[in-house]
């Protein structure tokens, strides 16, 4: 039957087709959401490798020379006698000690939730699961009020302290117990006679090596790049941290800003990118070595591990 | 062990809301009576009215591309079960590291044609100029567009994370009564990931809310007052310390503050995402 053969070998030639397309389609949606994605930031690695009048001629993707790395450096340290190393070194200290205390007492407060008898354990789980929703931008108004109060404005401790209360960290803290450590264990280590400091730095800790990486994940990434909240607790230049300080050299250049006197600063595109560069890098290293980490924590209120 | 954490939390999240709520009742020259008054004032303010249409304009833009590029392209990369998913992945990561003023740093020359990789598109589109882009009727879609970039690669990865807790039994028993890999993905693997959808939609809607950094840095230096009071936030912002009106800026932090409390609620108690963090303790 000559015309059955004809109808089937269409039919598998169009159902080819279409899966051909099909696959086509969907690989060139992936690919091409990746190359929007990777774009600005290789744009952004490459800048201050350029002059500013290389920045315009060349390629937006060419590479100048490892030389313009330097330039852009040595323009960036004009800018008020080398602040930019005064806002780098805050920015590291700042967020070293939030990460510290932010996680310790993420650690801490977790484990009680999880493994103790504590009072009000549940409508301090509720206060804590909303206070985590609502994002840290909210507070930042109600914190102005609180630590002028307290007479810590324009003190680095007004960001650090602020900085370090962490409900998402005891969230993960609370699940990871509660899930990943077999009730047993707690119970055997008292029956042993440990107390809870002992049962917590005996069973708890040593078993908590994986958390404590996503505790410190989240803390860094959130405040290494925060803006809002130090931009409003300190004013004085030599207290800002990275991220506002790139926003200060913002209003300071020609680059961003025709209204700049176009000659009067050395900040151009290509010292105002290495800026901007040194607020991400750390952020795209981070993300990119534990990516594995942020699907683990973000949903770990509701996927087993 | 608890104590080291109930410390923060009583310092920095219930008294500071306690005093912000008093500090709301303040009289100020604006408003010599104090009391609720400066709830009033805030609402009355000429301000207040179109920052609630350009922040209402913005999640309208933004919370609805999230979902959709976000479900889709999750399920892309999860239908193509290759070894090649990884690097894709790793490059949906790269923008989360662009946000606050990076993101206005980068924006800023991504949408400048003389500058931008995206040249081609750009003039495609009739764009020969950065302040085309940059201009006050179209702003919504710039800080749409930032706040896009900056979340959806990684809701991206976390979404396809959760389709890979789906039970091969069910993807098994999807195949032999003869769903393609679309229809799989639409009418079985979707509703399975719906409730990370939703929970990705409460919280984005929150952080959308409360949108400052862009139109603040991009209006105070870039350009001069583009977008001045153009969000809630910028108005509660101004109102402190431009308006020496702490009273009604508090009023109106407070007012934001209580509708991210009732999304914080929906999430805990009208989803079921954190039913097994709650379960254990009953």
């Amino acid at each position: 039957m000559p015309s059955r053969t004809y109808v089937s070998v269409s039919d598998r030639i169009q159902r080819a087709v279409r899966s051909v397309a099909g696959k086509l389609l969907l690989w060139t949606s992936l690919i091409v959401f990746a190359v929007f994605s990777v774009v600005p930031m290789l744009w952004l690695i490459l800048a201050p490798s350029k002059t500013q009048t290389e920045l315009i001629d060349l390629d937006p993707l060419a590479f100048g020379s490892f030389a313009g790395y330097v330039n852009s450096w040595n323009n960036l340290m004009v800018f008020q006698d080398g602040r930019i190393i005064t806002w780098v070194f805050n920015s590291i200290w700042y967020t070293t000690i939030i990460v510290i205390i932010a996680c310790g007492s993420a650690l801490l407060a977790g484990y009680a939730l999880a493994a103790t008898r504590l009072p009000f354990r549940k409508p301090l789980l509720i206060v804590t699961l909303v206070a985590m929703i609502v994002p840290p931008v909210a507070f930042v108004l109600p914190l102005f009020v609180q630590i002028s109060s307290l007479g810590l404005y324009n003190s680095p401790w007004a960001i650090i302290l602020t900085g370090s209360f962490y409900p998402f960290g005891v969230f993960l803290a609370y699940i990871y117990f509660s899930t990943t450590i077999p009730h047993e264990l707690y119970d055997a280590a008292r029956i042993d006679g440990a107390g809870e400091w002992g049962t917590f730095f005996r069973i708890a800790m040593p078993l908590s090596t994986g958390l404590l990486g996503m505790l410190g994940f989240f803390a860094f990434t959130a405040n290494w790049v925060n803006f809002f909240l130090p931009y409003v607790m300190v004013n004085t230049g030599e207290l800002l941290t990275l991220p506002v300080g790139l926003g200060i050299l913002f209003s300071s250049t020609p680059a961003l800003n025709p209204g700049v006197g176009a000659n009067s600063s050395p900040i151009r595109g290509p010292e105002i990118a290495l800026a901007g560069l040194m607020v991400a890098i750390p952020i795209l290293l981070v993300f990119l070595a534990s990516a594995r980490l942020i699907v683990r924590g973000v949903l770990s209120g509701s996927v087993k591990s | 062990m608890f104590t080291p954490y109930a410390v923060l939390l009583v310092l920095f999240a219930i008294v500071p809301i306690g005093l912000a709520f008093s500090t709301s009742l303040k009289p100020s020259l604006a408003n010599p009576e104090g009391g609720f008054a400066n709830y009033l004032f805030v609402i009355n303010d000429f301000r207040f009215w179109p920052a609630v249409i350009n922040i209402s304009t913005f999640l309208a833009i933004y919370l609805p591309s999230m979902v959709i590029v976000v479900a889709s392209l999750s399920l892309l990369l999860d239908a193509i079960k290759s070894r090649w998913s990884v690097p894709l992945r790793l490059a949906y990561l790269v923008p989360a590291s662009i946000t606050g003023a990076v993101a206005i740093l980068v924006w800023y020359f991504m949408l400048e044609p003389k500058f931008s990789p995206f040249k081609g598109i750009l003039l495609e589109l009739g764009l020969t100029s950065g302040s085309q882009i940059f201009a006050q009727t179209k702003l919504v879609w710039v800080f749409a567009l930032m706040a896009f970039f900056t979340g959806a690669g990684n809701w991206i990865v976390i979404q396809y994370g959760s389709l890979q807790s789906i039970s091969e039994d069910i993807l098994e028993a999807a195949k032999i009564d003869g769903a393609n890999v679309f229809q799989t993905a639409l009418q079985i693997k979707l509703p399975l990931i719906r409730k990370y959808l939703i929970y990705m939609t409460i919280l984005t809607f929150a952080a959308g809310l409360q949108i400052f950094v862009e139109p603040y840095l991009l209006s105070s230096s870039v350009y001069p007052n583009i977008a001045r009071d153009w969000s809630l936030n910028q108005l509660s912002y101004s109102l402190a310390f431009s308006g020496a009106n702490l009273g009604a800026a508090t009023a109106l932090s407070l007012m934001l503050l209580l509708v991210c409390v009732i999304a914080a609620l929906l999430v805990i108690f009208r989803t079921d995402f954190f039913d097994e963090a709650r379960m254990k303790e009953d």
